[in-house]
């Protein structure tokens, strides 16, 4: 029953993707229904896989044969893959529904005409459908696959608008992230050359020189896709992107898969060289602070919001950092953090969108007074920022915490600098959030803000769901992460 | 006993559905108040019950919720300490939310929907923080207490200053909340654990093993409770976020929500701290910090205009007096306990009183600021005529707060300074500080005395249309000034549990306050008559002073004569001609200007050349795309597409292969 149901979930969304192409104009319902259908499956495959992973190999490469003994493809339910479906399926679903409202012509920053329908609802439902594959796959190969996949459907999403800025952000999302496949790839050929396998248990397998190697050339990956120092300059112009997609790929699920990536490896025999743990842990930390730097000169909503998301996959990968030093209470609030800063952040940018939809701005110094006009945005964005702040008693707090008690975990002193650090960060961050949150919704209304606003009933639901989202998601994500760990 | 627990369970419950239910009727301003109104009422019901079972010993404990890797479970239980604080929630979230069914009208544009579902979930997470035993969910309530009273303090949208104030306020309060974080998870290190239980046993290990590390954690504790509390200098977001807020909340976070900084306090330094030596520089520190406190508050309150901003300042000053007490209290735990008791039962009963009389006074602003739209008291007086409920609540409550005996205040002040006076006899600092503290009650009284003198005293217009306030606002002023007058008499109601709860707090059988004799007035047990006061025995004498005097005048037979107040004959509007309160107390003013020093925080500047270095686009990326598309450009050169040309490259090639070759085998 798992596999049939595993499988449904990876190709519904892509026969929705190619039914959005048929239908072109009318493609909304339909995508509506599939990602529905889809996170049906994936919330029945989580509860129905929790506390006994599932795996079952399925196909095969032919010209592989006789180097390769065991099939290639296949399906891969762990806690871990369950999680990160728990971020992809909900969320894209949400991001469809978001879309058939915030993507038409009434749309004040962006109308969009009923013709570009078929394109749009073809590459989200595509990724989503990537996504959904990376998330169970069983080995290397088949989430190399997937990886790439998204990043080809980032590509196209960041360019949807198809004016020079956005096909230039496009381009270089592109670039960059695929010079970080290319080292995914070379660690990949790496083992497999060494191993004759593509698991990911053939980590373990190789000497110990080789395996630092082929670790800090995931890691490279991972920065790539997780846009953290030295190659995170693509995030915030990749805001080029329509909201609901910077919502969904750039903070909640793409950008993601870069620190599945780094969780998978490290959790699947935990062999991690203390070396490149603390390169993680390390590059982490600058990362946080180099993108909390930018957050004081952001005018825009949408790159302050990059720069924060950047931020907190440096978070994840810090938690991941301390698991593979030995502290697995780290990794597991790293793991949180995934599904809590996902939502959390997934609401921030939909405020985001209802503002742009409404007043045609992004520009944080045109905006003021918002929240008497828009009082469910504004409750959903203080809701959104003083999670992703992580104040109690809200989701990122739960994971931030999780992450500081693994540090505290650690000999020496590493633990207390790190709890340093961070709270200092989170204390200023927090304080500027909450500066521009003030600075948008209250205050006197500006005329520009002044604006008869009848946000379409889709937007609202979707706030709705991720504001329970933003209490909910450590309820949800901790009997996950509990079950992790060595 | 598990009882008392499962009480303040339901009353959790029925303020978090109250809040939900409240939403729902958030159109209507009115019945939106009621509703939340009759859920408040019935959480203090339940929670009335709890402090009632659990006032004389702590209730057994209820673990709700278990997160074994973090060592940590939701865990309540109630002592006799939490249960005087619950009650002091309890009255205060009742009383304010009746004053704020009419009230909220005073805001024409902003709805209710943001004030009373927040409010109940406010009085929730207070109580939630008083029953926890567990460090982790007690930041959880604790922060959830910060930020619903955020909401509320930045309630008036459209009001800069609000705005201003709210975020000094949560920033500094969060900052505090993470100190203590930070000293949880370094106590987390050693222990595995957050329960109270294991931070008392390892806080009292790490002190002799790790003195450095123990104190700086301590600190860090210190300093997360007292920037709740209000203490100076990290108090300074209270007289800003106080007037902003709507007066019902202002009320509750003077009355009850800074209070929990000092339940805070007490828990840290008699609880989680074993008795010993080391004890006695906290002691010293608080005392000093509580000193300062009482001093710069209570004297830069002298020098303010604004009533709610006046009275926020005295909270700084009166929270300075628990410290004190609570200071002389820590610091004599160790050698004599009779003089800790004292000096204890004085912070506590402080606590109490302070919640009645404050909250008092900020509901009498808020009915003033209610009829006239005036917080300014220059503008303002002559209101007695017109409000005379308001005026006599207020009356009480400044006479209480001045310490004038037989009120509440004079009872509790007294043992404060009589635990100070006592102890200095053997450490004369606090023979220092004690006579500081009398002295500031003076100027407490002082400037009470402008408040009562330019807002109610003197003339005003006749014809001005001010009424006094409608009778759901005026039952929680008359019942929180009868509180005043009747804790004052009977000090003993409530000095009893506090007996206990010092008792089940200290872990030590220290003498507790005797309170059983009502006329007797208060000893300790031991019978040794220190910090007697006996205000029914002192009451029957005023009262037959008063009575002798009246009958000596009523023998004389003076006749009083009422005349208006000459203006050298000229004629003026009552409003020109009323003393104003800018220029009360003037030479107190030129001698304490800079007392209070005030600084504006600027956006900070990022500077530009680490900006252009972490600009990895600038630097970096684009010069290396550009050195790639120059090179593709160079090597697209070389295809000019001309056959003739490419078959030359194809030969030279081949020349350059064979030659290779050849050179390579020869």
């Amino acid at each position: 029953m798992i596999t049939p149901v595993a499988v449904l979930m990876l190709i519904l969304p892509a026969v929705g993707a190619l039914l959005s192409v048929v239908l072109k104009r009318r493609a909304r319902p339909a995508a509506v229904m599939t990602a529905t259908i889809t996170t049906g499956l994936a919330v029945w495959l989580t509860l129905s896989t929790f506390g006994a992973p599932y795996t079952r190999m399925l196909g095969d490469l032919p010209w592989l044969h006789g180097i390769v003994d065991t099939p290639i493809l296949g399906i891969f339910v762990d806690p871990l893959a369950s999680l990160m479906l728990l971020v992809v399926v909900p969320i894209g679903l949400l991001t469809v529904l978001y879309s058939t409202a915030y993507l038409t012509d009434k749309n004040r920053e962006h109308p969009v005409g009923s013709e570009h329908y078929g394109r749009y609802y073809f590459w989200l439902l595509l990724f989503i459908t990537s996504m959904v594959g990376m998330a169970v796959s069983p080995n290397f190969l088949q989430f190399f696959a997937f990886w790439e996949l998204t990043t080809l459907c980032s590509w196209a999403l960041i360019s949807f608008h198809q004016n020079e800025r956005s096909l230039r952000a496009g381009f270089k999302a592109l670039l960059m992230t695929s010079a970080g496949s290319a080292f995914f790839l070379l660690a990949i050929l790496i083992i497999f050359v060494r191993t004759n396998s593509f698991d990911f248990s053939a980590l373990s397998k190789l000497p110990d020189g080789l395996r630092s190697w082929v670790f800090l050339f995931f890691l490279i990956a991972a920065w790539a896709k997780a846009a953290q120092v030295p190659l995170q300059t693509w995030l915030p112009d990749a805001m080029e992107a329509p909201t609901p997609i910077s919502a969904y790929l750039h903070a909640a699920a793409m950008v993601k898969a870069g620190v599945y990536l780094m969780a998978r490896t490290v959790s699947s025999g935990w062999g991690i060289p203390p070396k490149i743990s603390l390169l993680m842990g390390g590059m982490a930390l600058l990362t946080i602070f180099v993108a909390l730097s930018f957050y004081f000169v952001q005018d825009d909503l949408k790159r302050l919001l990059a720069y924060s998301t950047i931020a907190h996959l440096g978070y994840v990968l810090l938690g991941i950092a301390i698991g593979g030093l030995g502290a697995t209470l780290g990794f597991r609030g790293g793991v949180l953090h995934i599904i809590c800063h996902g939502y959390s952040k997934a609401t921030l940018f939909f405020c985001a969108g209802n503002i742009a939809y409404v007043t045609g701005t992004r520009n944080i110094s045109e905006l003021r007074g918002l929240g008497r006009s828009m009082p469910l945005t504004a409750t959903a964005f203080f809701i959104g920022l003083l999670s992703v702040t992580g104040v109690p008693p809200f989701a990122c707090f739960w994971s931030k915490f999780m992450i500081l008690s693994g540090a505290m975990r650690l000999g020496g002193p590493i633990g207390p600098l790190i709890l340093v650090l961070i709270l200092s960060e989170t204390l200023i961050s927090f304080g500027w959030m909450l500066y521009v949150g003030q600075k948008i919704f209250l205050g006197a209304p500006l005329a520009t803000a002044q604006v008869p606003s009848d946000i379409p009933w889709a937007m609202n639901v979707t706030l709705i769901i991720l504001m329970i989202g933003c209490v909910a998601a450590p309820l949800v994500g901790m009997p996950l992460v509990q079950l992790m760990g060595k | 006993m598990v009882n008392a627990v499962h009480h303040v369970e339901v009353s959790i419950v029925i303020l978090i559905v109250g809040s939900l239910v409240s939403l729902l009727f958030a159109r209507r301003r009115k019945l939106c108040g009621w509703v939340s109104f009759a859920f408040v009422c019935a959480s203090s019901v339940y929670t009335g019950l709890a402090v009632a079972g659990a006032c004389t010993v702590a209730s057994g404990e209820h673990s709700i919720l278990s997160l074994p890797q973090l060592g940590s479970s939701l865990t309540l239980r109630i002592d006799p300490l939490s249960a005087i604080f619950l009650a002091i929630v309890a009255v205060i979230a009742l009383l304010s939310t009746l004053y704020s069914v009419r009230y909220m009208e005073h805001y024409a544009h902003d709805k209710v929907a943001k004030f009373f579902p927040i409010l109940l979930l406010c009085v929730a997470s207070m109580t939630g923080v008083l029953v926890c035993t567990d460090f982790l969910f007690f930041l959880i309530f604790w922060e959830s207490m910060t930020l619903t009273s955020y909401f509320l303090v930045t309630f008036e949208s459209e009001n800069a200053a609000s705005q201003r104030a709210g975020l000094k306020y949560f920033i500094i309060t969060h900052g505090a909340t993470l100190c203590m974080a930070a000293a949880a998870l370094l106590l987390w290190r050693t222990s595995g654990s957050f329960s109270f239980d294991a931070i008392r046993q390892t806080l009292s290990a790490m002190l002799t093993a790790r003195p450095f590390l123990a104190n700086a954690i301590i600190f860090l504790f210190f300093l997360g409770f007292a920037t709740k509390a209000g203490l100076l200098p990290m108090g300074d977001w209270l007289p800003d976020a106080h007037p902003v807020a709507p007066s019902g909340m202002s009320a509750t976070l003077s009355g009850a929500l800074v209070k929990l900084g000092i339940y805070g306090l007490i828990r840290l330094f008699c609880s989680f701290l074993v008795v010993s030596p080391s004890l006695k520089i906290w002691g010293i520190i608080l005392a000093l910090a509580g000193t300062g406190s009482l001093f710069v508050g209570t004297l830069t309150a002298l020098r303010q205009t604004d009533t709610k901003r006046l009275m926020a300042f005295h909270t700084i000053g009166q929270i300075g007096y628990i410290c004190l007490g609570l200071g002389v209290g820590v610091y004599c735990l160790d050698m004599y306990p009779a003089l800790a008791t004292i000096a204890l039962a004085g912070a506590i009963l402080h606590a109490v009183n302070h919640a009645c009389f404050k909250s008092c006074l900020f509901l009498g602003a808020g009915s003033v600021l209610y009829r006239t739209g005036e917080r300014d008291m220059d503008k303002l007086g002559g209101l007695a005529a017109f409000m005379p409920y308001t005026t006599g609540t207020t009356t009480i409550a400044s006479l209480s707060i001045a310490g004038v005996p037989p009120l509440n205040g004079f009872t509790s002040k007294w043992l404060i300074v009589a635990g100070c006076l006592l102890t200095g006899m053997r450490f004369p600092l606090f023979l220092v500080l004690g006579l500081i503290a009398l002295f500031i009650s003076l100027a407490t009284l002082a400037s009470f005395l402008k408040v009562l003198g330019s807002v109610f005293l003197g003339r005003a217009d006749e014809n001005l249309g001010i009424k006094e306030v409608p009778i759901s606002m005026i039952v929680p002023q008359v019942v929180l000034a009868a509180l005043c007058v009747l804790l004052g008499i009977f000090p003993q109601l409530v000095l009893r549990f506090v007996g206990h709860a010092i008792e089940g707090v200290t872990a030590m059988p220290v003498a507790g306050v005797n309170a059983s004799r009502m006329w007797g007035g208060l000893f300790l047990i031991d019978g040794s008559p220190v910090a007697f006061w006996s205000p029914l025995a002192i009451l029957t004498v005023l009262a037959v002073l008063a009575l002798l005097s009246y009958a000596i005048q009523r023998a004389g037979g003076a006749r009083t004569r009422s005349v208006p107040v000459w203006y050298c004959g000229e004629e003026h509007a009552a409003a020109t001609v009323r003393y104003p309160a800018s220029s009360f107390y003037l030479p107190f003013k030129h001698a304490f200007q800079g007392i209070y020093p005030s600084g504006k925080v600027h956006v900070p500047k990022f500077p530009a050349p680490l900006r252009r270095a972490l600009d990895f686009d600038q630097w970096l990326y684009r010069p290396t795309v550009k050195v790639i598309d120059t090179a593709a450009d160079r090597i697209s050169r070389t295809h000019v597409g001309i056959l003739q040309i490419y078959l030359l490259w194809i030969v030279i090639g081949a020349i350059v292969v064979t030659g290779i070759l050849l050179w390579v085998r020869g």
